[in-house]
């Protein structure tokens, strides 16, 4: 691979790992709540973390374009906080991401804190333990394939980003060039030996991936069998 | 004599229990369901709480243990205030030192038996239970190292029951333990909730829909209707009261009795239980009264008949001279309340039979029933 590929390959990494950090942090929080939320405004939240699914995602470059500006509020308070411009920024395509990767990390999040249930949170409750403790010694443990979905989906997503980061992040090596932009280049620039190379490791990476993925969440068969004959067995000693 | 010295014995094992009291005046509205319960529990022994299936049972529970969240009043735990709404006090339930054994056993699937046990031993304050003793008495030795989703029902139920002794609670609450269970696995279950209650001198709230477990452990009897409490106290006075509403749906008739066991076998498979100085109770002998003084049982108003001679000439063996208290109708039954001696009989005849009989109240008759219909629980 040459060595602009390369940085692009180094650069899309870092992206998406920063990326799913931050969605972990702050999608936890957001699916825990919404999977307890009883209120109406429940459907709007759950509306607008759904949003990247279907909105095409220049529009969503479009307007963080606009925001990341130096004119308005988010771009100037970053800039007097930071002395940088957000606009054409490694920050601003991390932030790009978090937004556009959001519902991948959240929802399944959330559908795994409600089949969950308040029950074994009640009976963790009553032996004495408190809410951070439930979440850690009862929550992560039983929901934790559902967070290795969570993380492999939103990095995944992330690292097939093309349409925000265009919009927000330019083409800057080093620090937003990501894999996608650079395949775009190279079709641009009719070099399809090296948008090959580029698209075909693209390919097998989130093949490779996703593969890991399923078989993470795959049940353990043949303990899982004997599991139940042994349960049967007991139930009728 | 035998019979006051058991009777001895029965009282100085309930003194035992140090006196403290669970204060209840709480209001709790949903839509369609109102509890108000304003009571208060004397903590001895294990008191039952007996209703249908909506009558606020569970609710009340919930609200002791802290996971009901739309309440108004307050409740009192011995001396420390677990609600109180009006000065914005609400403990939370891992503040209250309350344990509970739900329905469905609630055990971690994601841990063994024994990591089970232990995530209560480690968030325990106290520490002053042996695990290892809680271990034994629940008898789950032999099952620690097993997953959970490998239990049986009664299995798993009495992990969840270990589980919540070992969070050393100041009380414990028992929700319906028993609802999913074989008749083996129950009758195991209640036994070892009165082991461990007399052991441990831990006061249990448990709530039933079944008279027939209620009456096997519980001193005091709590009965709830429509979210309110329509009647409490000793368990087997509460359930001749109950004779009266006459609703069959939530019980049978019966005569309830805690009686001193005179003599284990009287020879011929049968067990002497004493009524009173002069009178005795036979039974069919099981080895589980082996090792009790007192004997709760109870025997169904339609298992008694009613006679105006004593008949010397009848393979019934339970023949008991009283005098009619008191004779109600129901429905095409008479319920006729026989007192003897300071016990009260409860037996249902036919209107036909009253005015064959032509029965009339202070009239003395001879109760007759058969060693089988003496039980112990019913099967």
């Amino acid at each position: 691979m040459i060595n602009s590929d390369l940085q692009a390959l180094i650069t899309t990494l870092e992206m998406a790992a920063l990326t799913t950090v931050i969605l972990l942090i702050i999608g936890t929080p957001l699916a825990w709540y919404l999977a307890k939320m009883t209120s109406r405004f429940k459907v709007i939240i759950e509306a607008v973390v759904a949003l990247p699914l279907v909105l095409p995602p220049t529009v969503l470059g479009f307007y963080l374009l606009i925001a990341f500006s130096p004119e308005h509020l988010p771009g100037q308070l970053w800039q007097q906080t930071t002395g940088q411009q957000l606009a054409f920024s490694f920050s601003a395509i991390v932030i790009g991401s978090v937004l556009y990767s959001l519902p991948f990390v959240v929802q399944p999040l959330q559908k795994a804190f409600e089949q969950l249930g308040d029950s074994l949170l009640e009976a963790g409750a009553l032996l004495g333990a408190g809410p951070i403790d439930r979440f850690f010694s009862i929550v992560l443990p039983l929901t934790k394939a559902s967070f290795i979905t969570a993380a492999s989906l939103g990095f995944a997503h992330t690292v097939g980003e093309f349409g925000v980061i265009l919009m927000i992040g330019g083409n800057i090596p080093g620090e937003t060039r990501v894999l996608s932009i650079a395949l775009f280049d190279h079709v641009e620039a009719f070099d399809y030996a090296r948008a090959h190379l580029l698209a075909i490791s693209l390919l097998i990476g989130s093949m490779v991936l996703l593969a890991a993925i399923y078989w993470l969440n795959l049940p353990k068969r043949p303990q899982d069998k004997a599991r139940m004959e042994q349960k049967e067995s007991l139930t009728y000693e | 004599m035998s019979s006051t010295l058991h009777n001895h014995a029965a009282l100085s094992e309930v003194s035992i229990d140090s006196p403290s009291q669970l204060d209840i005046k709480i209001n709790v509205n949903y839509r369609q369901f109102t509890l108000t319960i304003q009571l208060p529990i004397p903590l001895k022994g294990i008191t039952g709480i007996f209703g249908h299936s909506a009558s606020g049972k569970s609710t009340l529970l919930r609200a002791i243990a802290g996971l009901e969240q739309t309440l108004e009043g307050e409740i009192t735990l011995a001396d420390k205030k677990l609600v109180d709404t009006k000065q914005g006090l609400y403990l939370k339930p891992e503040q209250r030192q309350v344990g509970l054994v739900f329905q469905n056993s609630r055990l971690f699937d994601h841990l063994s038996v024994l990591a089970n046990l232990e995530y209560a031993v480690k968030r325990c304050k106290n520490n002053k239970l042996s695990l290892d003793e809680i271990i034994k008495l629940t008898e789950l030795t032999a099952l620690l190292d097993h997953r959970v989703t490998e239990l049986s029902g009664g299995q798993q139920q009495r992990a969840a029951l270990a589980r919540a002794i070992l969070a050393e609670p100041k009380l414990l609450l028992l929700d319906e333990p028993l609802s999913a269970l074989d008749q083996h696995s129950k009758a195991q279950l209640l036994k070892m909730m009165l082991t461990i209650q007399k052991k441990l001198n831990l006061p249990m709230l448990y709530v039933s829909h079944s008279l027939d477990e209620l009456q096997q452990v519980c001193d005091t009897l709590i009965v709830m209707s429509k979210g309110k409490v329509i009647d409490s106290g000793n368990i087997h006075q509460v359930i001749h009261r109950l004779n009266s509403y006459g609703d069959a749906d939530i019980m049978h008739q019966q005569t309830s009795l805690s009686l001193p066991i005179k003599q284990f076998d009287n020879g011929h498979g049968l067990t002497t239980l004493a009524l009173n100085a002069k009178q005795d109770i036979f039974l069919l002998a099981n080895e589980d009264f082996e090792q009790q003084t007192l004997l709760r049982c109870f025997i169904l108003a339609s298992d008694i008949s009613i006679s105006l001679t004593e008949a010397s000439d009848s393979s019934i063996v339970n023949h008991i001279c009283g005098t009619i208290k008191q004779i109600s109708h129901q429905r095409n039954n008479v319920l006729v309340t026989v007192h003897c001696n300071s016990q009260d009989f409860f037996v249902m005849i036919s209107a036909f039979s009253l005015q064959k009989l032509s029965l009339t109240i202070k009239q003395q008759v001879y109760l007759q029933f058969k060693a089988g219909a003496v039980r112990t629980f019913i099967h």
